[in-house]
């Protein structure tokens, strides 16, 4: 039997209620005034839809959690089988799925990087890199970058770009030095005989979707080499296919010496991270074996996920396919930007990950809610409101990349009809 | 539209209600901000400084640098210090103009909602 709209709003509200009021009231207040207060429902492919059934496609994904698709069938039978003989697994003992994974990590990443340690969520990968890169060093220093967004954990919060989001926890971790991101010089003049490691996301992503010059990570390499220095490399929300290459550093043929991974490592599935490194800095573990340990950090139902989610960006070309339907939208964007030049700025793009920079902070938020207006989740960054991000699922085909191009094409149309809009000075 | 009279009493009645609410006050304690207000259709301009999440000062004109922005006809300044208009919808329809940073329009968000819960 069909529910009626009338039922489905109210299932809806209800669900918005105990969520005011068991889990946080100023999101639910947030998200309904931005047009984004969906119950997420069905998820199937590029889409997700709300809970009244209107169907969105989404261009959020979580920052990268989804780039196989949201609820991809061949993963879901992947885990309904593992699920048949195993369970998470016990953290302390080896088991297949786990060796299985690190193995194929130690593959497809930039040559060298051929360790891993297992985490659930980005956060833990980073703290676990920062805790690596000082253990091995045996230096306090790490430069992070403004803007950065590496997590809400205890190391990784102390690298976030954010004031917002360290001055309530403050005093954080002590050794962390700020630089500006795509500046090798300030980074080169910070470093010290105590510092332990660089951090940057290869592709700044809450910072706005800031694309490095090309010759910055080749630089920053260089830096690093040259003072001892150990890069550490964010491709939390760039890695697993997102740019077009496996890892965005492969784009700037730049590989660290520790990189992090999770979102969409699981699939959208599973939640799984690892913190893979170049074989030297075993070292370091090998006198402390336990000295970083993860109850449910590469479970083994996180690691056959995982497996099956390389397999099938892999079998499907989808590296090949983000390239393709990033270039579609940078057409789409060229014709957008031509016509509504005060409003829209540039657009800054690798593959499917691409920013829309907006001449004023109020339009992020704005056409949000047009978006939403017109079946597509797309919202602004969060370290820059004036930034729409757009991370699409990798599967996107290319009638979908056209519905979401008319639907900001649309959103700038009734934007430059609206009064209230004024350059930032 | 609205005199400058009549936006100085609304500022008077909304320092009053966000002052007297303990709850709002223990929740802004650390947030210490210089706001400009614009009413756009007559130009008048106001400060108001709020210092460990009290209200201390609301007067005519634009004083020091600012840290928030906000510009709005003079109607709809009224109507939003007296809570008879939903600021942030008023801002997502680019009705009210926000200069400020993300954290700063959400704070002036959740002070609408707490003292004013059903808008």
């Amino acid at each position: 039997m069909t529910e009626s709209n009338d039922s489905l709003q109210k299932l809806k509200d209800q669900a918005l209620a105990d969520y005011a009021r068991h889990v946080s009231p100023m999101k639910v207040r947030t998200l309904t005034q931005a047009g984004v207060n969906l119950i997420e429902d069905r998820r199937e492919g590029t889409s997700v839809w709300d809970i009244t059934g209107k169907k969105y496609i989404d261009c959020m994904t979580g920052a990268g959690i989804m780039n196989v698709g949201r609820r991809n069938p061949e993963i879901i039978q992947a885990l309904k089988q593992a699920l048949d003989t195993l369970d998470i697994g016990v953290f302390l003992f080896m088991s297949k799925p786990k060796a299985d994974l690190a193995k194929k990590l130690s593959e497809i990443a930039p040559g060298g990087l051929s360790c891993t340690v297992f985490g659930v969520g980005g956060g833990e990968a980073v703290d676990t890199a920062i805790k690596l890169a000082r253990g091995y060093s045996m230096k306090p220093e790490i430069i992070y970058t403004d803007k950065a967004y590496h997590g809400h954990t205890g190391f990784a919060l102390s690298a976030i770009g954010r004031d917002a989001f360290r001055e309530p926890f403050e005093p954080l971790m002590p050794g962390f030095k700020k630089v500006p991101y795509n500046d090798a010089q300030a980074l080169e003049a910070a470093i010290t005989a105590d510092t332990a490691a660089v951090i940057l996301e290869t592709i700044q992503g809450e910072g706005g979707i800031n694309v490095p010059s090309d010759d910055y990570l080749p630089q920053v390499r260089r830096i690093c080499d040259e003072h001892e220095v150990l890069l550490i490399l964010d491709e939390i929300q760039t890695g697993m296919g997102r740019t077009g290459k496996m890892f965005a550093c492969e784009h700037w043929g730049v590989t660290p010496d520790i990189m992090t991974i999770a979102k969409s490592l699981g699939g959208g599935i599973y939640p799984i991270s690892a913190t893979i490194y170049r074989k030297e800095l075993q070292d370091f573990f090998i006198p402390h074996p336990f000295i970083h340990l993860s109850t449910f950090g590469g479970s083994d139902l996180g690691c056959v996920v995982a497996l099956a989610t390389i397999e099938y960006i892999q079998k499907n070309h989808l590296l090949e396919h983000a390239t393709q339907m990033g270039d579609r939208f940078r057409k789409g964007f060229d014709r957008i930007l031509a016509n509504y030049p005060d409003l829209l700025l540039e657009v800054r793009q690798k593959g499917l990950m691409m920013g829309l920079q907006y001449s004023n902070g109020s339009i992020g938020p704005r056409l949000t809610k047009k978006f939403a207006e017109r079946g597509v989740l797309a919202v602004y960054t969060g370290n820059d409101p004036s930034v729409c991000r757009l991370m699409p699922s990798l599967v996107i085909t290319p009638e979908e990349v056209d519905f979401v191009l008319n639907a900001l094409d649309d959103s700038m149309k009734e934007l430059s009809e609206e009064g209230g809009i004024g350059k930032n000075d | 539209m609205a005199t400058s009279k009549d936006i100085m009493e609304a500022l008077a009645d909304y320092k009053e209600q966000c002052n007297n609410n303990k709850r709002l006050r223990r929740m802004q304690r650390d947030w210490s901000k210089l706001l400009h207000f614009i009413a756009s259709d007559t130009g008048d301009k106001f400060t108001m400084e709020v210092k460990n999440g009290e209200i201390i000062r609301n007067e005519a004109g634009a004083r020091g640098v600012p840290d928030v922005i906000v510009t709005a006809t003079s109607e709809d300044m009224c109507d939003m210090f007296w809570g008879d208009l939903n600021p942030a919808q008023k801002y997502l329809d680019g009705k009210i103009l926000v200069k400020a940073t993300p954290e700063d329009v959400q704070r002036i968000d959740a002070i609408t909602m707490i003292i004013w819960p059903e808008g």
